[in-house]
């Protein structure tokens, strides 16, 4: 028999019963151990499983809880991973630079604001090319001060370089982290990885979730190999990040080689996304979109583009749209950064029109900004494909189903009318 | 290694009379000629003055390391000894000599040299005019010269600047084993990172950001202490990087404890990015962005006091040094790279500079002194268990004057700002001689800084 913990009070019980390490592999193998937890500690969970070699945090909501699992883990023994507490998240990502290179694992998690004032390291972090793996526990961006769930903060910085990856549901979030190091740490990439998850809905949301056997992670993810390419090491003395380009030294040749290998490690990265998530698959036996997911696109003439947690109570409205016989399918972006232009062309490609929610703006194109990536892959389509803008769920605010029937229709006003040049704001009249 | 003897030769003494010369072959050698001697006294042809040619038991001995049978050898006494039994006559050593040091002797058969008789050099006896002199040299110049260089030769700073000199020696002590860290400001100006496609260093080396040199080397010593590897994370940062912008990572490596060695060069601004005006910048001076002119005569505030924090930490050894005084500069740096095993090590170094201060490149060391002798700069150091003590005597200051004359970036001051930095110098000084009188059990951290501070002053 496979042992069910409940862990309402996880942080009194953190190294649980009946873990993967447990005693008896083939059966916990065959009967996963199964936990009802949210999505801040599922994500702690996918650490314990990865063994990073060093964590280092700083709290901000709604990522805290997250910490502090991560800090009781270490505390108990459940995680062998030094744990540096900083004094911001400035120091947070920089003190996983160095050990980074000199040979370690890493995490760590942040959001917000803390993201904003992390941003000096953290643009720096993908041209080190250090495949350092983070949870960004989506948050909207102050001012207004808010706390809450959105996705401002990391659309804000999705030209820096990072992998980005939105998940659906808690275990996905479990999943994904696991398969963040597979994907960072793969010699034709090499770059960090963000794995995002919504504030509130994701982070504090509970469910039960399945986690997958230590061995088997194990086996899956390898021995980290991360500072091959630079390291800070006296056995073998290099030095990293020197001066490029400008008039002196060795020229504007060896910048842009920098710049190009980091865009051809972005785009090794669609392959690799792909073949993990396969392999993922065959392994743990729970599958996943790598890249866009298609939701009963099969018949439909339009359709949403949804990102991370939103998709859920989206699919429920495309659900009962169908029952009603309006032809409408739902497109589930997993991977933002590289931005998957092939399948998401062959998503669109099937349809007539497209509306797009977004839970952050782009100020200055008066959109959002998953809307302006669809535009981009637009023009790749066999067809002109209408694209609506709709804007929700900021600052943690509701999007149910009710707001996506909404969402459904102004769409589906699409195939018979101009395409507004405003977004539609799904939230306005909340009160 | 103690202190050993050496042989100090001074050409302003010496009138050629080669007395030396013939007490050595005398000495040394059966026949007693001059040919034999191990003293040399030649004439320069052009400036007529003599110099001299004989062993100079180097610290680091060209003939021993270019010896193929090890021949030659550094003893603890300081003498380079030859090994009758070893020598295979190859003679390489005289060609690996560049101070004619070591030369054949086809009467013996082999090469000879000085070697000093035992301790009673028979020339220095023979000299009348004190020309040669019998001397313990400081133990500092024998051990430095033993150490590897691992800095790139040559300068590419100013000329006249001191952080060359403070890197070089630096990098000597702490060894190969260490990771560097330069953030960007004149450090990697000198050349560590390079600014042509080669290294500087012969130590794994970086730039940080400006603002997270100490979290960077948090990140890879506790990585490398975590793989049972004890390698030296080690920081030469400028004043900037490390009390202002880059302060909240410095204070929060110092309050974890981390086992860094964080050695600030305060050369008291930016005077990489051109001279502009930083936290350490003292009262008075002229900066970039603190000009003189008709409304405005310099920096109208006092510098922080950023060892002083430092010492606030609670780290395990703080220091300030100077260039000017070597013995104790690398005392502290010994003391500081020993601490940096524990937890945190903070050595604040006083770095005159001789683009942004305006003064002559000649004077640099001159600078330094007088910072110190004035008590503008209080060299003192800090441990943990011990407290605070002064590394010298300040109760009988020169006058500060003397010292700001010295700078153009003084140049404007009116009587009134002078005031201002003689009363403040003498408020500092007051301030450490109270905390030197202080001792951990005194409650050292009980009492918050402003209280103390108030309470000294």
């Amino acid at each position: 028999m496979n042992e069910v913990v409940e862990k309402v009070a996880p942080l009194a019980e953190p190294a649980g019963k009946g873990m993967a390490q447990g005693t008896d592999k083939a059966v916990v193998k065959k009967e996963p151990t199964i936990l009802v937890c949210d999505g801040n500690e599922a994500a702690a969970w996918g650490i314990v499983l990865s063994r990073p070699d060093m964590v280092a945090v700083y709290p901000i909501t709604p990522q805290s809880s997250l910490a502090e699992y991560v800090a009781q883990f270490v505390a108990d023994g459940v995680l062998d991973a030094e744990l540096v507490e900083a004094e911001g998240e400035h120091s947070v990502l920089s003190v996983l630079h160095g050990a980074a290179l000199a040979g370690a694992r890493t995490y760590t998690a942040s959001c917000g604001q803390g993201l904003a004032f992390m941003f000096e390291p953290y643009f720096r972090t993908p041209n080190l090319r250090l495949p350092i793996v983070m949870s960004i526990v989506n948050r909207d961006g102050i001012t207004p001060q808010c706390v809450w769930g959105g996705q401002q903060d990391a659309m804000t910085v999705r030209e820096v370089g990072w992998v980005q990856l939105f998940c659906e549901t808690v275990q996905e979030v479990l999943d994904t982290i696991v398969m963040a190091y597979r994907i960072a740490e793969d010699r034709s990439v090499m770059l960090p990885v963000n794995v995002n998850h919504d504030g509130n809905y994701l982070s504090n949301g509970i469910v039960r979730i399945e986690l997958p056997d230590q061995a088997e992670v194990d086996d899956f993810l390898g021995t980290p190999d991360v500072n091959w390419h630079a390291a800070l090491d006296p056995d073998r003395p290099m030095g990293v990040d020197p001066l490029t380009g400008g008039a002196t030294g060795p020229g504007p040749a060896l910048f842009v080689g920098y710049r190009r290998g980091h865009c051809e490690g972005m785009q090794n990265a669609l392959r690799v996304i792909v073949e993990v998530h396969e392999e993922w698959a065959r392994r743990f036996g729970r599958r996943y979109a790598p890249l866009v997911e298609e939701y009963r696109l099969d018949g439909a003439e339009y359709a949403l583009v949804t990102i991370g947690s939103m998709a859920g109570a989206a699919k429920d409205a495309v659900d009962a749209a169908r029952e009603r016989g309006d032809r409408v399918g739902l497109i589930r972006i997993k991977t933002l950064r590289p931005f998957p232009v092939d399948a998401m062309v062959a998503a669109l490609d099937k349809l007539r029109a497209v509306g797009v929610v977004d839970r952050a703006v782009s100020y200055g194109w008066n959109s959002g900004p998953v809307h302006q990536e669809t535009l981009a892959a637009l023009q790749y389509c066999s067809k002109r494909i209408p694209c609506l803008s709709l804007i929700g769920g900021l600052a943690g605010a509701d999007l149910t189903q009710a707001h996506f029937e909404r969402a459904i229709a102004a769409t589906a006003r699409l195939l018979d009318s101009p395409c507004p040049r405003a977004p539609v704001w799904l939230n306005a009249e909340d009160r | 290694m103690t202190a050993t003897p050496t042989i100090a030769f001074d050409a302003a003494r010496c009138d050629g009379c080669g007395d030396c010369m013939n007490a050595c072959a005398s000495a040394k050698s059966t026949d007693g000629k001059l040919a034999q001697a191990r003293i040399h006294i030649i004439r320069d042809a052009e400036s007529g003055r003599w110099g001299v040619a004989q062993c100079r038991q180097c610290g680091d001995p060209r003939c021993a390391s270019v010896c193929p049978a090890a021949a030659l050898e550094k003893g603890d006494d300081g003498i380079v000894a030859w090994d009758a039994g070893r020598c295979v006559n190859c003679l390489i050593c005289t060609a690996g000599c560049t101070f004619g040091g070591i030369a054949f002797s086809a009467k013996e058969g082999y090469v000879v040299k000085c070697d000093q008789c035992a301790g009673a050099p028979q020339c220095v006896a023979a000299c009348t005019r004190g020309a040669l002199r019998y001397v313990t040299t400081a133990k500092l110049y024998n051990r430095w010269g033993e150490l590897e260089d691992l800095f790139v030769p040559g300068l590419g700073g100013c000329q006249g600047c001191n952080t060359e000199l403070i890197m070089r020696h630096t990098l000597r002590r702490v060894g190969s084993n260490t990771v560097l860290a330069t953030p960007p400001g004149c450090i990697p100006g000198m050349g560590s990172v390079g600014y042509n496609g080669m290294l500087g260093c012969k130590v794994p080396v970086f730039h940080p950001l400006l603002t997270n040199t100490a979290s960077m080397l948090t990140g890879i010593r506790r990585q490398y202490k975590r793989k049972g590897r004890n390698v030296t994370a080690l920081a030469l940062a400028g004043d900037g990087g490390a009390g202002d912008v880059g302060f909240q990572s410095l204070s929060g490596a110092a309050e974890r404890g981390e086992q860094i060695l964080f050695v600030c060069v305060d050369n008291e601004g930016y005077m990489n990015t051109g001279a502009q005006r930083s936290g350490s910048t003292t009262y008075g001076a002229w900066t970039a962005t603190t000009p003189v002119g008709e409304g405005a005569r310099g920096k109208t505030q006092d510098a922080k006091n950023l060892p002083l924090l430092m010492m606030w930490h609670g780290c395990e050894y703080v220091a300030t040094a100077s260039t000017a005084f070597m013995e104790d500069f690398y005392a502290k740096l010994e003391a500081a790279l020993d601490a940096s095993e524990r937890g945190f090590a903070y050595l604040h170094l006083y770095s005159p500079c001789t683009s942004g201060w305006r003064f002559p490149s000649a004077s640099n060391i001159e600078v330094a002194r007088k910072a110190v002798e004035t008590n503008f700069a209080v060299l003192w150091e800090y441990r943990r268990e011990h407290g605070l003590k002064l590394s010298r005597d300040i109760d009988d200051p020169a006058p500060v004057t003397d010292y700001l004359k010295l700078l153009g970036k003084f140049r404007h001051l009116d009587a009134a700002q002078i005031a201002h930095i003689e009363q403040h110098v003498a408020e500092q000084a007051q301030v450490m001689r109270e905390l030197a009188a202080m001792r951990p059990g005194d409650g050292l951290f009980d009492r918050s800084p402003s209280n103390f501070l108030n309470a000294a002053g």
